[in-house]
């Protein structure tokens, strides 16, 4: 209900007015990026409500992940501001944004390969500090292992990333971005080169999380599967917003359907 | 909250009696238990004359003399480890940190009056200060890159040391400074094996806590170590500025001792930089228990080399004559055949022996908080790995 009103309120905040810091727990205005010549990003503007499932879609090449990666600091962004829970923090190295509360996945999965699924999660864990007594004795801290359980690694807790197979790789990012104990969440391409019934129990998690709370941006460029899960998307094409609003809208917009040659929605 | 902190009392307990170690840290305590009791050993009447004879000299004044000056080499190639061998931001030149802790304190020493105790002092917080120089230019040069300042800064530092030789001795050094307690070889062999030990706790409790496993995540990839929410600048620039201030404080100690003086060919030449690092890849590098094992090995091995009277027929040499000769050889050898260190091989070794495989024990291991089956990476392999990747951006690769 609510989350449909607000949905509204930044569809249109994305549209008319500037966006402000207060438009969404994050919320972007103006972003651009050049590499060289080239602008990847231009002029994007959009916020995210706190706990919805944002889409964040376009075809390949579209700005997606440079946008994304201006947003949790691996790029500084040329030109645009960056507000995260009312502050503002454009240009913010990763590791900062990660400790405000914003993690994210990746799509060319990035884990420790020398160490196993239960330590990779439990160094997402750690405390930012020198020196410490932590892990000392060995123990680790049981909520790594729940995590495991939670992203469906409970059983591969020991096995090294390169024995996974690739939806495990996937669930090992999750659990990776989880360990920071994120508020908010931004998934990279997560249905990619998954099985339909994969597709259906990551979904799920995706969902849940939600529902504890968690505020979820799911970045792909394909729409499959993606329709159902989230309240609203935002599409992009060429570094600028194309059209944003509920799925069925965004289904049924002839410009989105122009960008992705006519097909491809189902 | 006093339940968990019970049960970590209980657990460390548990760790710290010698009955439930595991097979490697009962041999690991056996081996200092000996070293502590070496002194005692070569006074007993028959024990005594086996004692002296597994020493590195001919007399057991001159053993512990050299067990002394190997102990003190491998406190420098632990320094090494703890920044190199855990980060994989290799350092050609470690001797620069040797070099600023040992001249500091012996010019304080000498030149300002100051005892030995502060002047080693004044060593450290200069070595740690170089640490800060090295550590903060690796935050945006890395690789072979960091690895050519790190190459060349102990070169000027030599440089300095000779146009300034009225300062600094240039090449020859400068005197001995006083020493820290006299010329006993008792006292000095402890005064040796104290900060070994020392040096060995901080090092080993420090990697094998937390700390020690964000490090190792430097070294496989710092892009996942900003994922996770930590500081990779600030981890770097900690592990040089505590490598740098132990390579320091050893240094200085070193040159308060009868068997060290601040010399450039003892602390900062080429042999000792590149010896630090054959000491530590040797023993297992990344795990600072085979900088230590490799630093003791590579200091004695040419001492027992010299002991040697057997001339080789053919060429009409001895032995003892061919020692450094023989002494690269055998490290040679020995580097090719065990690439991930000794260390490493030994625990897989007595793991198979043991019937354990050590992969149901999660936590504390032994080697730097990672298994030797693990993936089957060796620290040297991911330096390597990283190293290719710098060439290849080098040499104009893809960006992807």
């Amino acid at each position: 209900m609510s989350a449909d009103t607000r949905a509204d309120e930044a569809a249109t905040a994305t549209g008319d007015r500037e966006v402000g810091p207060d438009d969404g727990v994050l919320a972007v205005e103006g972003l651009r990026k050049e590499f060289g010549g080239l602008v990847a990003v231009d002029d994007l503007s959009f916020a995210v409500q706190e706990q919805e499932i944002l889409g964040f879609i376009g075809p390949n090449g579209a700005g997606k992940s440079t946008t994304f990666n201006c947003v949790t600091g691996t790029y500084p962004p040329t030109a645009g501001t960056v507000w995260y829970k009312g502050e503002e923090v454009t240009g913010t190295p990763p590791h900062e944004m990660v400790k405000r509360g914003m993690a994210r996945t990746f799509q060319s999965f990035a884990p420790l390969e020398d160490r196993s699924v239960l330590k990779n999660v439990a160094l997402s864990m750690m405390e930012d500090t020198l020196v410490t007594t932590d892990g000392l004795l060995g123990e680790f801290r049981s909520d790594a292992r729940e995590i495991c359980e939670r992203v469906g690694l409970g059983d591969r807790l020991h096995q090294t990333p390169a024995e996974l197979p690739h939806a495990g790789m996937l669930r090992l990012e999750l659990g990776r971005a989880l360990g920071t104990d994120p508020d908010l969440l931004l998934v990279d391409e997560p249905f990619a080169g998954l099985s339909g019934p994969e597709v259906e129990s990551v979904s799920e998690l995706l969902l849940e999380l939600r529902d504890e709370g968690m505020t979820l941006v799911v970045v792909d460029h394909n729409m499959r599967g993606l329709l159902q899960l989230i309240d609203r998307a935002i599409v992009i094409n060429f570094g600028s917003l194309l059209a944003a609003g509920t799925p069925d809208e965004i289904k049924n917009n002839p410009e989105v359907q122009e960008a992705y040659l006519g097909g491809g929605l189902e | 909250m006093t339940d968990n902190s019970q049960s970590r009392l209980r657990l460390l307990l548990g760790k710290l009696n010698p009955l439930g170690l595991p097979l490697r840290q009962k041999i690991g305590v056996f081996g200092l238990a000996f070293l502590i009791a070496l002194p005692l050993l070569v006074s007993l009447p028959v024990v005594g004359q086996f004692v002296v004879m597994i020493l590195p000299a001919s007399s057991w004044q001159l053993g512990l003399y050299n067990v002394a000056a190997a102990l003190f080499f491998a406190m420098f190639a632990m320094s090494w480890d703890a920044v190199s061998g855990y980060t994989g931001e290799i350092s050609f030149g470690h001797g620069l940190f040797f070099a600023v802790g040992g001249y500091t304190s012996a010019l304080l020493n000498m030149g300002h009056g100051l005892s030995p105790w502060i002047s080693i002092l004044g060593g450290v917080l200069l070595a740690a200060l170089a640490g800060v120089m090295i550590g903060v230019p690796a935050l945006r040069i890395e690789g072979p890159y960091l690895s050519l300042v790190t190459l060349v800064a102990p070169l000027i530092l030599l440089q300095v040391f000779i146009f300034m030789s009225d300062i600094f001795g240039g090449e020859q050094g400068l005197s001995n400074p006083d020493n820290l307690i006299g010329l006993g070889f008792v006292s000095n062999y402890f005064l040796a094996l104290g900060l070994f030990l020392a040096i060995f706790a901080l090092l080993w409790a420090l990697t094998r806590s937390n700390t020690g496993s964000i490090l190792t995540a430097i070294r496989e990839d710092e892009d996942a170590v900003s994922a996770a929410g930590l500081s990779k600048a600030k981890f770097k620039i900690f592990a040089f500025v505590l490598s740098g201030a132990i390579g320091g404080l050893a240094g200085a100690v070193y040159v308060h001792t009868p068997v060290g003086s601040p010399t450039p060919s003892e602390l900062m030449s080429v042999i000792i930089n590149v010896e630090v690092i054959i000491a530590a890849v040797l023993g297992g590098m990344g795990t600072i228990v085979g900088a230590a094992l490799g630093g003791l090995f590579v200091a004695m091995l040419p001492d027992y080399l010299n002991l040697v009277e057997f001339t080789v027929p053919v060429l009409g040499k001895s032995i003892s004559e061919m020692s450094f000769f023989l002494f690269a050889i055998v490290t040679l050898f020995l580097l090719n055949i065990f690439p991930g260190g000794v260390l490493r091989w030994g625990i897989a070794l007595g793991r198979r022996a043991t019937g354990r495989d050590g992969s149901g024990e999660e936590g504390m291991a032994a080697d730097g908080g990672q298994s030797p089956e693990d993936a089957g990476t060796n620290p040297v392999a991911q330096t390597m790995e990283r190293y290719q990747e710098y060439y290849d951006n080098m040499f104009g690769g893809d960006d992807e």
